[in-house]
């Protein structure tokens, strides 16, 4: 098992993190720019601007125009003085062949963010990387250079990311380039030495799960190294958003990834919202916060369901998925499709949630808080269960912040982020909802076990709290204003974490959608599968894996 | 250390910190030496049995939502509004008014009853009915006329899979089926649904079916996803990999026509008709209670329900009409 795995030798109660980290190498120093106060977003701007990195010039709100040769210390600026995060970076075409890289970077609690761009012409389109100081940068880095024919300069790792055929030009250019059939080169790094092999496993896999190839060096039971290789699920859904009026595009939203189609409905209805000016009534958001939270519920159950199964004890996991069930039928109650699908549209709801389900659903969520309440208690009791998920599969906080985890995978490393909290939306607005967000520090299969318990019996009473607030909702129509940035910008704590949408409707009459790009959580969590099962036994590796819970499709797209 | 050092993670909404951040609700490690009390932990093994009826007795249709599109041409007036409407093109139009040509693909629905809010005339109605699955994908699509009669001049639908052929599944595998799944792409949300059926709420071994981790073990491939380019290879070698005799199912509006993603140039279109027997699953995703009943289908357990796109003319114990 792993050396560096923490001592769980004491009891002490561990609500949140109080294990001490051993030797933690001491955070950077913070920055030596002011800092303004958090509620003033305009202030942090000005902050970033006036400091030493960014241009001066700035369109719309929020987005902030970089220089190409400013672009790299800009954005290290932000990230190491301002203590901002890299939540996601996308292409967009611009006029002449040019290309706009931008970049969302988002601070803690109640700061909107910035958006930096940065142009590059068409000429060339040579970006100069962020690596090695932001490791998060780069599968976006890889993903900007094969969908746009982007240049990173100096780019540590250029290989393809989910692209796995040639292409006659990178598909996201304005021509659009066509799939070849030819295969392109894709190498592993290897490992060598006495008794040392290698494990390839997938894309096809050996249950009911997506496609993904992961390689494994191992010597003897312990993983030496693991390197997945991603891009199975790839569909090319971000270009098929475009030219589609915003109301048509929903089902491709709940399509990035299927079980968190509530999600992701909401993060792309939110960011229609955003940038057309469309008000939601608050019945209506109330309404979503139930769905978001009964969504979470049942989502997470399916975590702990699969945990439980994969130590082997297949009763506590049938009883796990009887709640689960429980969850999706309410789900299915309030909506009429068990995953949520169809129900959240831009402008609000599709239609209103029955108020005479009211009873039943209250009924559900009280069977499954007390149903999950005793099955954690009897799992508790059982060492031989425990003792697999104690010291398993360990994330430190350093790596966790290196690749800008997120969700509960995050939180369980000591990490705490919470869309809902931190950057509160639609339903969370409101100050009487109050998140209470569940952290541990151990960063083990354990840890996340109990910070997903604690987030489903979390969800039910939040979902208690809404179904209280509901009302019979349906939303307006679309109708667009004209004085609103460029971009809408749609961020959501699904089941796996902060789930984003940036979308720019075409100009000037904004009536269909020009450029949609979605970042699923798990397109940052991904690299962290990889740290977690270093020094670990092979046998361990479904744990690692279903306490992970990673989406394929979301991060392929 | 709570937050990590981010900016905002010093509570700045004037709450008590410790309301925020810790979660009272999250259960301790220390909890686990308590010796407590003999408690109820099974509401499903130990207690009354959650494993729903059917397919051996009736669906629990007045729980479940009401989505599937039927189309009444009788009234409709031939507006296009449900063409307009539609994301993934299942119903299109030809033409307008009494007499315009319509065209409803339950294999390309996503049955997200956009249609049915749409039209006017309320020809369009959200109907309970699952047992969509069919063994030709002929069978999947709808041809009215505005102002028509419903069903007036069906073409013969023709079984792709001779009776012969039907025969000889049935005895083969109709005690026990032996299943691969193979995601060729899809969203997910097919995941969940093909992964529900090993629920106690479905429990599909309990019908002697049972998902296999090798296609080597396999009788049948249930496949869901629209096929994209990245996958096609390592689906045509499951396939090639799996023993004669086999069969197909192909879940999911996404493997049989796409679904949301037809239009892309990374994907397919769904999975390419071959000479396999096959039985097309519509649903975005099909609910598990229908993917019981493909299997039963596929089994010749049941009758094909959907003809011609025609459901029956009783659905759910109602008259359509
Ligand atoms: S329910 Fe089906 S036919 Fe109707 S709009 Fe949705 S996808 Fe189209
Ligand atoms: S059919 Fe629907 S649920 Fe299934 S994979 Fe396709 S989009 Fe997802």
């Amino acid at each position: 098992m792993s050396a560096g795995a923490p001592d769980h030798g004491s009891e002490a109660p561990l609500l949140s993190a109080t294990r001490s980290q051993g030797e933690r190498t001491a955070p950077p120093p913070r920055s030596q720019v002011e800092v303004p106060g958090a509620r003033d977003e305009r202030k942090w701007v000005a902050a970033a601007r006036g400091g030493p990195t960014l241009e001066e010039a700035e369109e719309g709100p929020w987005e902030v125009v970089v220089a190409l040769e400013r672009w790299r210390p800009s954005v290290l600026s932000l990230v190491h003085a301002l203590r901002f995060r890299l939540a996601t970076l996308w292409g967009e075409n611009a006029h002449g062949g040019d290309v706009e890289v931008h970049g969302i970077f988002l601070g803690g609690a109640e700061c909107r963010g910035v958006h930096l761009r940065v142009d590059l012409p068409g000429a060339a389109r040579k970006l100069p990387s962020l690596l090695p100081d932001l490791p998060t940068a780069l599968y976006f880095e890889r993903e900007l250079s094969e969908m746009f024919g982007v240049t990173i300069l100096a780019s540590p790792d250029t290989r393809p990311l989910l692209l796995h055929e040639r292409h006659t030009a990178p598909p996201m250019l304005p021509a659009g380039g066509e799939p070849t059939g030819v295969r392109a080169p894709f190498g592993f790094p290897r490992t060598e030495g006495e008794g040392v092999y290698e494990v390839p496993v997938g894309p096809v896999h050996a249950g009911v799960i997506e496609p993904g190839h992961f390689r494994f060096q191992v010597r003897g039971e312990e993983i030496l190294n693991l390197e997945v290789r991603l891009g199975y699920a790839h569909k090319g859904t971000e270009r098929l958003f475009e030219g589609l009026e915003p109301s048509q595009a929903t089902v491709l939203a709940e399509s990035i990834s299927g079980d968190m189609s509530v999600a992701g409905a909401t993060a792309y209805a939110l960011a229609v919202e955003d940038v057309l000016g469309v008000p939601v009534p608050p019945a209506a958001q109330t309404a979503r916060g139930l769905l978001l939270e009964l969504e979470r519920a049942a989502f997470l159950m399916g975590d702990v369901a699969g945990i439980i199964l994969d130590v082997g004890y297949a009763a506590g996991a049938a009883e796990a998925n009887v709640l689960r069930e429980q969850a999706y039928g309410t789900l299915e109650l309030l909506t009429g499709s068990r995953l949520g699908r169809g129900a959240v549209v831009p402008g609000g709801l599709a239609r209103p949630v029955p108020a005479e389900a009211r009873v039943d659903v209250e009924r559900s969520l009280d069977a499954v808080r007390r149903g999950l309440a005793g099955l954690v208690d009897h799992v508790h009791d059982q060492p031989s269960i425990m003792d697999r998920l104690r010291g398993t599969g360990v994330i430190s906080l350093e790596v966790a912040e290196a690749l800008g985890m997120v969700g509960p995978a995050a939180r369980a490393s000591g990490l705490v982020r919470d869309v809902r909290r931190d950057r509160p939306y639609g339903p969370y607005v409101h100050e009487r909802v109050r998140v209470r967000v569940a952290s541990r520090s151990e960063g083990d299969v354990e840890a996340r076990f109990e910070v997903k318990v604690a987030e489903v019996l979390e969800a039910c009473r939040l979902a208690r709290h809404f179904l209280g607030e509901g009302g019979p909702a349906t939303g307006p129509l679309i109708s667009s204003r004209s004085a609103r940035p460029r971009h809408g910008l749609g961020i959501v704590e699904s089941p796996r974490g902060e789930f984003l949408v940036a979308l720019r409707p075409s100009e000037p009459a904004k009536k269909v959608l020009a450029r949609v790009h979605v970042r699923d959580p798990s397109f940052l969590n991904w690299p962290a599968i990889e740290y977690a099962v270093r020094g670990n036994i092979v046998p361990d590796f479904p744990l690692c894996n279903k306490s992970l819970n990673l989406s394929y499709s979301g991060f392929d797209r | 250390m709570i937050g990590g050092g981010s900016p905002g993670s010093a509570t700045s909404r004037g709450e008590p910190s410790a309301d925020r951040e810790a979660a009272p609700s999250s259960p301790s490690r220390a909890r686990s030496t308590a010796s407590a009390p003999p408690r109820e932990t099974t509401s499903g093994i130990f207690g009354p049995c959650t494993t729903k009826a059917y397919p051996q007795g009736p669906a629990e249709l007045a729980r479940m939502g009401a989505r599937t599109p039927w189309h009444d041409p009788g009234v409709c007036e031939g507006t296009g509004a449900c063409a307009r409407a539609c994301p993934t093109e299942a119903i299109t139009i030809e033409g307008t008014g009494r007499g315009a040509r319509l065209r409803l693909d339950y294999g390309a629905c996503v049955f997200c009853r956009k249609c049915v809010d749409a039209c006017p005339t309320g020809a369009l109605r959200a109907v309970r009915f699952f047992e969509l699955a069919v063994r030709s994908k002929d069978d999947l699509v709808a041809r009215h006329v505005a102002g028509g009669t419903l069903g007036a001049n069906p073409p013969p639908s023709q079984d792709k899979v001779s009776r012969e052929v039907r025969e000889r599944i049935s005895r083969l595998f109709s005690g026990s089926l032996a299943v691969r799944a193979v995601d060729a792409g899809s969203c997910n949300g097919c995941e969940v649904e093909v992964s529900a059926l090993s629920w106690p709420a479905y429990d599909a071994e309990r019908l002697g079916i049972h998902f296999v981790a090798s296609p080597r073990h396999a009788d049948a491939l249930l496949v869901t996803g629209p096929v994209n380019r990245n996958m096609r290879l390592a689906l045509q070698k499951t396939l090639d990999a799996t023993p004669d005799p086999k069969f197909l199912v192909i879940a999911g509006a996404c493997g049989i026509s796409g679904g949301p993603f037809r239009r892309s140039k990374e994907v397919e279109g769904g999975v390419p008709p071959s000479d396999l027997p096959s039985v097309w699953v519509p649903g975005c995703p099909p609910r598990p209670e229908a993917l019981l009943y493909a299997f039963w289908l596929a089994l010749g357990r049941v009758e094909q329900q959907l003809k011609n796109g025609e459901l029956p003319p009783k659905v759910g114990g109602s008259s359509l009409r």
